[in-house]
């Protein structure tokens, strides 16, 4: 086909799916699709396989292939002009069950001639904590409902019966109605978009672009993967839930045109709810695999080809039914995709050609707070802590990781305004901004975290709740890269107000002002009433590089700012200092005894 | 010739070596790690820990032995072996 017709066919592929996002924003009325943008919208060939990956959480793009799938093998001659599909089964292709798919048939004069598929994270699915994260689930049965698959809408006309069947099953129907009705209509739109381009150039060009398309991908990315050097490649991810301890391993084999990824070595499954199944896992290496190794290449079925996955059963990348999956997005799931961000870092760190494009680990550990209870307004209300989508850049091997600069598996995620939240619930934040000595640091520093706390504010009920899935407190996931150090990790605490009200400060300014006793918290649903405060902080990047080799006035720079601690800059980057001027001499000296220092034990054993 | 192996290190004539120094480190084809200086500290030490930091928890730190460049980190409970990265030359 002439190259013409072919771009401008793909760039109308691109803005199908753009428009489709704005679509989905603006119908949607929840933080965490507006704000925190965790959504996805893609479009999908009439098998099912991956025709244009769009943006949003890239854990999805895979899963919501294989749900395409799942619906055609389900419901093969039953498919109809017209049709949606709900599907949100993690053992079938979901990632846990409050992330639900909205799968649509696309039809041309008859004929089926794509799919388009969405997600967003649905307010509430019904399982025993509220939000959807449910670490207090014991199996898949406490998680809320998980559909391998219903017809939702019949031939455009909404099966009412299974639509209040659905509302009747979560806490807060008029925001589950809305968060579906956003996807309704995201999947109308991109239908509609589909439909324009292929009255304008016809089906047989249509079909030709797009398997012209998923072609190139698949020769682009194998020839930058002959590009890049053979080798293996490890890396290693720790989280823990209340003593337990995880770990996921991954061995990346880069050879030749192919990558395997082999979780081999990853702990057994979990009884607590940070498992994932093994779409999950697949979808959770390919987060950052489609950003870091195919930046200029279309994030479609072409580009999944030359991949292999290994992940063993029963292990906690790859769970058996019935375990609990809830937390997986936070839990195993981010932990695959750090575990891919680095070993993949590591391959392009190692060629001439591409290391500019490696990268240590981005924010690594969603803290996943869903506050919920009745606010100033009298009403339910139930959301996530935006802030976990503020994320941290990780350094790279030419500059520094950008600040609160989100996360590798989601390029458009953001946090809300505190007014927002602070409108949405109860509650007031004493501060939030970037938090000292979180990013790694290196000759090029991680991206710093944030810290925030918050206490009730103007509630009914005297205050609110929240469930905290927080296994990432007691390990750094963000790691650095070639010398670099990990970012910081997370942190909560549960601030117990003292018992006499004047000496409750309402105006404090970090954790150290806030007067009561601290409690670290991690796990489970905890109240936040009274005067008591709930401190947070997330973590930053990973750093690149020898820290000593870190320019001594960018040292200086980061103390100004407060990134980082006078003991960060004496005893990590080795730079003495008065009064923010630094001693070159004292500074030369201290960089010497610290290199010396690591010599002292000697070689590894 | 000379051929990349990270932004630390690099291999030349089947040895990898140091890119700060160019001290040769190890035989290409194999991990380097064990032929070079290690030193571990507690996260919990690093500035910045937080109050909940798995106490066994170390930042394991590879240096050349020559000039004392950091090579690699990994964290790591002690019992866990070194990752291993290998990149065929």
């Amino acid at each position: 086909m002439d190259p013409i017709t072919f771009s401008i066919i793909r760039h109308r592929l691109f803005r199908v799916v753009e428009e489709a996002v704005i679509t989905l924003k603006h119908v949607s009325g929840s933080a965490i699709t507006n704000e925190g943008h965790d959504l996805m919208v893609s479009l999908y060939q009439t098998d099912g396989s991956l025709l244009m990956g769009g943006v949003g959480f890239l854990h999805h793009l895979t899963s919501a292939a294989e749900a395409c799938r799942a619906i055609i093998r389900r419901f093969h001659d039953q498919i109809a002009e017209g049709d949606v599909f709900l599907l949100n089964d993690p053992y079938t292709a979901a990632l846990h069950t409050s992330d639900i798919y909205l799968v649509s048939p696309i039809h041309h004069r008859g004929k089926l001639v794509a799919w388009s598929a969405c997600f967003v994270h649905v307010s509430d699915i019904g399982a025993m904590n509220p939000g959807g994260f449910a670490p207090e689930a014991q199996d898949i049965f406490t998680e809320g409902f998980s559909s391998p698959g219903i017809k939702l809408i019949d031939r455009g006309e909404l099966r009412q019966d299974l639509w209040d069947t659905i509302l009747n099953m979560v806490r807060s129907p008029e925001m589950v109605a809305l968060d579906l009705r956003s996807m309704i209509a995201c999947n109308n739109v991109a239908r509609e978009r589909m439909l324009v381009l292929i009255d304008k150039y016809g089906t047989r060009t249509v079909d030709e672009a797009c398997a012209a398309l998923i072609d190139q991908s698949e020769v682009k990315l194998r020839e930058r993967l002959r590009e890049l050097p053979n080798g293996r490649w490890q890396s290693r991810q720790y989280f823990e839930v209340k003593g337990e301890i995880y770990r996921v391993l991954l061995t990346m084999t880069k050879q030749d045109d192919t990558l395997t990824f082999d979780f081999t070595g990853s702990s057994p499954q979990s009884k607590y709810s940070v498992n994932c199944s093994k779409w999950a896992a697949l979808g959770g290496l390919f987060a950052p695999l489609f950003p870091l190794l195919c930046f200029d290449i279309v994030w479609n079925d072409g580009a999944i080809r030359p991949i292999k996955m290994i992940a063993p059963e029963g292990t906690i990348v790859n769970c058996t039914r019935p375990a609990p999956v809830s937390v997986a997005t936070v839990g195993a799931i981010q932990s695959v995709n750090n575990a891919a961000c680095a070993t993949i870092g590591k391959m392009l760190a190692a060629s001439e050609k591409y290391a500019g494009e490696a990268t240590a680990v981005w924010h690594a550990n969603h803290f996943a707070i869903f506050m919920f209870g009745n606010n100033q307004r009298g009403r339910l209300a139930i959301g996530i802590l935006t802030e976990t989508f503020g994320g941290a850049g990780g350094a790279r091997t030419f500059a520094d990781g950008v600040d609160v600069g989100g996360e590798i598996p989601n390029p458009i995620s953001r946090m809300a305004n505190v007014e927002t939240i602070e409108a949405q619930f109860p509650i007031r934040y004493l501060f939030r901004r970037r938090l000292i000595d979180s990013g790694g640091p290196g000759k090029f520093r991680g991206g710093a975290g944030g810290e925030a706390a918050i206490v009730a504010h103007d509630a009914p009920d005297g205050g609110i709740h929240y469930v905290v899935s927080g296994k990432g407190t007691r390990f750094p996931q963000s790691d650095g890269l070639c010398g670099g150090y990990p970012g910081a990790v997370n942190d909560y605490v549960w601030v117990h107000a003292p018992q006499q009200p004047h000496n409750v400060d309402r105006f404090a300014q970090s954790l150290g002002e806030i007067p009561g006793e601290d409690e670290p918290i991690s796990w489970g649903v905890f109240p936040l009433m009274g005067n008591d405060a709930l401190y947070l902080r997330w973590d930053g990047g990973g750093g690149v590089g020898d820290p000593l080799d870190r320019p001594a006035e960018k040292v200086i720079t980061d103390l100004a700012a407060g990134l980082i601690s006078k003991e960060a800059a004496r005893e990590v980057y080795g730079v003495v200092e008065t009064a923010g001027v630094i001693d070159e001499r004292a500074t030369d000296a201290r960089r010497r005894e610290l290199r010396q220092a690591r010599l002292a034990e000697g070689p590894a054993p | 010739m000379r051929k990349r192996i990270s932004e630390s290190l690099f291999a030349e004539a089947g040895t990898i070596c140091c890119a700060s120094c160019s001290h040769p480190i190890a035989p290409t084809g194999a991990s380097w790690k064990k032929a070079a200086a290690l030193s571990t500290i507690p996260v919990r030490s690093l500035p910045g820990a937080a109050s909940n930091i798995e106490p066994k928890i170390m930042l394991r730190r590879f240096a050349c032995r020559q000039c004392g460049h950091l090579l690699d980190t990994e964290i790591a409970l002690p019992e866990d072996p070194f990752l291993e990265d290998v990149v065929v030359v």
